[in-house]
């Protein structure tokens, strides 16, 4: 029997279609994947078999929940339905929680919500304690009286998945449940998925952008593209043999490990960056604890580690923006001078906030040349002009502000600013981590050129290690502001040294079922 | 929780102290002095040099300020020099009067204001909302004098309900007396608080209903009046709870306002009678009252502010 059935879904928002046309079903026990880039679709499917649409949202078709026409609802039992028949996990667990409310309120709510007769909060703390470890919280009953902000990202998570399973529903919408979370604790989090489908026999729907996670746990998959269905599989069908071309289109942009082949790196007497023996703390607590590490001319040295291990920071010294409590930076062999910055470029994580809204597209790729150098405007002209040619963007972008582009021409921008003036260093943190995968393939593209053309050493950081196999000859773990192992990338992500590094390896899901359930025999023997 | 108080109590009386010296400074660097307005145009200049050496004008600023604040310390506010009473027995007559003003309608301006706001919100877009938030522009649009006059023109003399003018007499008694002549002025007050305050409201309503958290207890079946009232209200309180703390200054100098068109016997018209004459004491009282009122009012508002958001209370996790 299917807990969850769509057929013919068509949600648009005046003449904007969001989803069109759109089947899907989910049986008790089956996991299906809904996946596809941003804007297409997926999360608004999600959110119509809840009826959670807002107003404006012109929805068509039949959404059946439970054998409950969800469309024809009323609003009371739209309200019984929610929780009950299907419970949804959200993206971002620190907004999906209320900050002022315990995790006993909020778990207790959702039993509440669909006991015939209501009772006080603190009524249900046994059955949230139940709850709470069955999602495997440690210390439950201790977690009972903490707010959200007390917990971190992979607990409250947790919660969130407590509360979507406490009212017993037979149906798990899970909208890119692990996206904001660690490697490893995106595992356990799918591990756990896995768990409660396995033990309860509930049906999910799972939305995700990433084909590792697909692989790793979906056994059927529909690829969304604007709306659409272009591919419908079971997983491994899908992975072994792609239909569609856009399906294969996206398969080919997830970075593998080992698909770029490691010259062999040649010894470097000089540095364009050098950090030695790097402490930085903040309130006490060391974030960074003697780290050294090099990048020499024309180099692409990757630095990967978990949030909270220090990446940023150390790329924050380099560029002059933390001072280190011990240690020395080395720019060019000596100080970060505001003669030496001229030779350094930078990206950032979010292209969105990185550009200033009330510049254009023109005025900001030319800045740098108008902090550091007197050429004429004439001159710049030339050069912006070039530069939007080596990033592939349209000169017909000159004129716009950066909310008028998309992430993917936010951060080619954000790559001609930083190569401008021809830099020998270039620091990016995460350019990538915020694009889809075939934007991520096309901006890397972009980098590589890029680099060819200027020669310009770079510390690249990445929380993704296929991404840096790509791009660098060189990488570096960091894990709690130590770094634990760095070398030739050939040797350190294919036959790591550290048992962190091999963690972190087997945690990142690849694109690939068969090989997915090897890796995670490995991971539990 | 102790410790932070014990913080903020201590950078209080900082900031106090600080505003003490920046009123005195300014107010006598004022070329001139209060001589001549106190004496009046025909004092002699030997008239004049004995004023300044009794008060001790002729000292450096250090000095006087220094004689100031030991004199302050002890509780002395000066004499005023045109009514030749206490400051402190003035201030102690007239505050309690401004007090009832200015509590007495940010009171009502909050009790209408927050369920404003909130209905505004939920009705977003629809027609009741632009007609409540056009009238609030209009409102919030209207200084505060010309309000009190259509006030006094429509309920004082068109349809003679109310006073125009509040009830004279040293102390509070004389006003509570005659509650009718306190109408006026308080909705006048009123005006001025509540349109802000549910501007503030709505939009921070608004915002709350947007998050994710709504959804959340959306999506696991939570009725819509125990999302508005247990999820959104305490959260877009959080903001709305400082402003209103911090707007303390601003319902004083509407009060000044109110207060002299109503001719209402408080702090606001002594100070308006103090500054025209270049009454330094009273003006010195006055202001330090203001500062000591602001200060509290920012206080209090950390301190509910740290009772609803156990972020501020508790500390987070360590990422």
């Amino acid at each position: 029997m299917s807990v969850l059935e769509i057929t013919d879904l068509r949600v648009s928002y005046g003449t904007a279609v969001a989803v069109d046309g759109l089947s899907v079903t989910v049986a008790r026990g089956e996991i299906v994947a809904l996946v596809g880039e941003s804007g297409s679709g997926k999360s608004t499917v999600a959110l119509a078999a809840l009826g959670l649409l807002p107003r404006s949202a012109h929805v068509d078709g039949t959404i059946t929940v439970a054998g409950k026409n969800v469309r024809e609802a009323t609003g009371e039992e739209l309200r019984q339905l929610r929780g009950r028949d299907a419970g949804m996990v959200f993206q971002e667990p620190m907004t999906a929680l209320n900050p002022l409310h315990t995790i006993e309120f909020q778990v207790a709510e959702a039993i509440r919500n669909h006991d015939p007769e209501p009772r006080r909060h603190k009524h249900y703390r046994d059955r949230c304690v139940q709850l709470l470890e069955r999602v495997g919280v440690p210390d439950a009953s201790k977690r009972l009286k903490q707010y959200p902000h007390q917990l971190s990202g992979g607990l409250r998570q947790r919660a969130l998945i407590a509360i979507a399973i406490a009212a017993g529903p037979g149906l798990i919408l899970a909208d890119e449940p692990t996206t904001s979370l660690d490697v490893t604790v995106q595992q356990q989090i799918l591990d756990l998925l896995r768990d409660i489908r396995d033990t309860e026999g509930t049906g999910t729907l799972l939305i995700t952008h990433n084909l590792g996670v697909v692989a790793d746990i979906a056994d059927r998959v529909l690829v969304l593209r604007n709306g659409k269905v272009v591919e419908e599989a079971d997983t491994d069908a899908l992975f072994a043999n792609p239909r569609h071309a856009y399906t294969r289109q996206l398969l080919a942009a997830v970075p593998r490990l080992g698909d770029t082949p490691h010259d062999e790196e040649p010894e470097r007497d000089r540095t364009v960056l050098a950090l030695r023996d790097i402490t930085v703390e903040y309130h006490g607590r060391k974030v960074v604890d003697g780290v050294s590490l090099s990048v020499g001319p024309g180099e692409f040295v990757g630095l990967v580690g978990e949030s909270g291990s220090g990446k940023t920071t150390l790329a924050q010294c380099a560029l002059g923006l933390v001072t280190p409590r011990g240690g020395t930076v080395d720019v060019f062999g000596g100080k970060l001078t505001h003669k030496a910055r001229r030779r350094l470029g930078v990206v950032f994580q979010d292209p969105a906030s990185s550009l200033d809204p009330t510049k254009t597209v023109e005025q900001t790729i030319a800045e740098p040349m108008v902090i550091h150098t007197r050429t004429s405007r004439a001159e710049r002209r030339r050069r912006v002009r070039e530069l939007m040619d080596a990033v592939e963007l349209p000169q017909a972008l000159l004129d716009r502000r950066g909310h008028e582009l998309s992430g993917g021409q936010r951060q080619r921008v954000g790559l001609a600013r930083a190569v401008v003036l021809g830099p020998d260093l270039l620091i990016a943190d995460e350019p990538t981590s915020a694009l889809d995968v075939s934007v991520q393939a096309a901006v890397l593209d972009v980098l590589e050129r890029l680099h060819q053309e200027f020669g310009f050493g770079c510390l690249f950081i990445s929380h993704d290690l296929a991404v840096v196999d790509r791009v660098c000859s060189r990488v570096a773990v960091l894990r709690g502001g130590q770094l634990v192992e760095q070398g030739p990338c050939a040797t350190v992500l294919h036959t790591p040294e550290h048992p962190y590094t091999r963690a972190l390896l087997l945690a990142s899901p690849v694109p690939d079922p068969a090989a997915q359930r090897d890796r995670r025999r490995l991971a539990t023997a | 929780m102790t410790r932070f108080l014990a913080r903020r109590l201590l950078l209080a009386l900082i900031v106090v102290f600080l505003v003490t010296v920046v009123t005195f400074v300014i107010l006598h660097l004022l070329p001139g002095g209060p001589a001549r307005g106190v004496l009046g145009v025909k004092a002699t200049q030997a008239q004049i040099d004995a004023f300044n050496r009794a008060e001790g004008f002729d000292q450096s600023i250090p000095l006087q300020y220094w004689d100031y604040l030991v004199r302050l310390v002890h509780g002395d506010l000066g004499t005023s020099y045109t009514l030749n009473t206490d400051v402190s027995t003035l201030l102690g007559e007239r505050l309690p009067k401004t007090l009832l003003l200015t509590a007495t309608s940010t009171l009502l301006g909050i009790l209408v204001a927050l369920p404003l706001g909130v209905w505004q919100a939920v009705r977003r877009g629809r027609a009741s909302d632009v007609v409540t938030t056009g009238l609030a522009f209009v409102l919030y649009a209207t200084p505060v004098f010309f309000l009190s006059l259509v006030l006094i023109i429509l309920f004082a003399q068109v349809l003679p309900i109310f006073p125009a003018q509040a009830a004279q007499g040293d102390d509070i008694a004389s006003l509570l007396s005659q509650p009718a002549s306190l109408v006026l002025p308080v909705l006048a007050g009123t005006g001025v608080t509540a349109v802000a305050y549910s501007r503030y409201m709505r939009s921070s309503t608004v915002d709350n209903l947007a998050e994710d958290y709504v959804r959340t207890a959306r999506a696991k079946g939570t009725p819509e009046r125990t999302i508005l009232w247990r999820h959104v209200w305490p959260n877009s309180l959080t903001s709305v709870v400082s402003m209103i703390g911090y707007s303390v200054p601003v319902v004083f100098s509407g009060s000044l306002v109110v207060e002299s068109m109503f001719n209402y016997p408080g702090v606001g018209l002594l100070f308006w009678t103090a500054a025209r004459n270049a009454d330094f004491p009273v003006l010195l009282g006055v202001v330090l009252v203001i500062a000591v009122t602001t200060v509290l009012g920012s206080l209090l508002a950390d301190v509910v502010q740290l009772l609803i958001d156990p972020r501020v209370r508790v500390p987070g996790v360590k990422s």
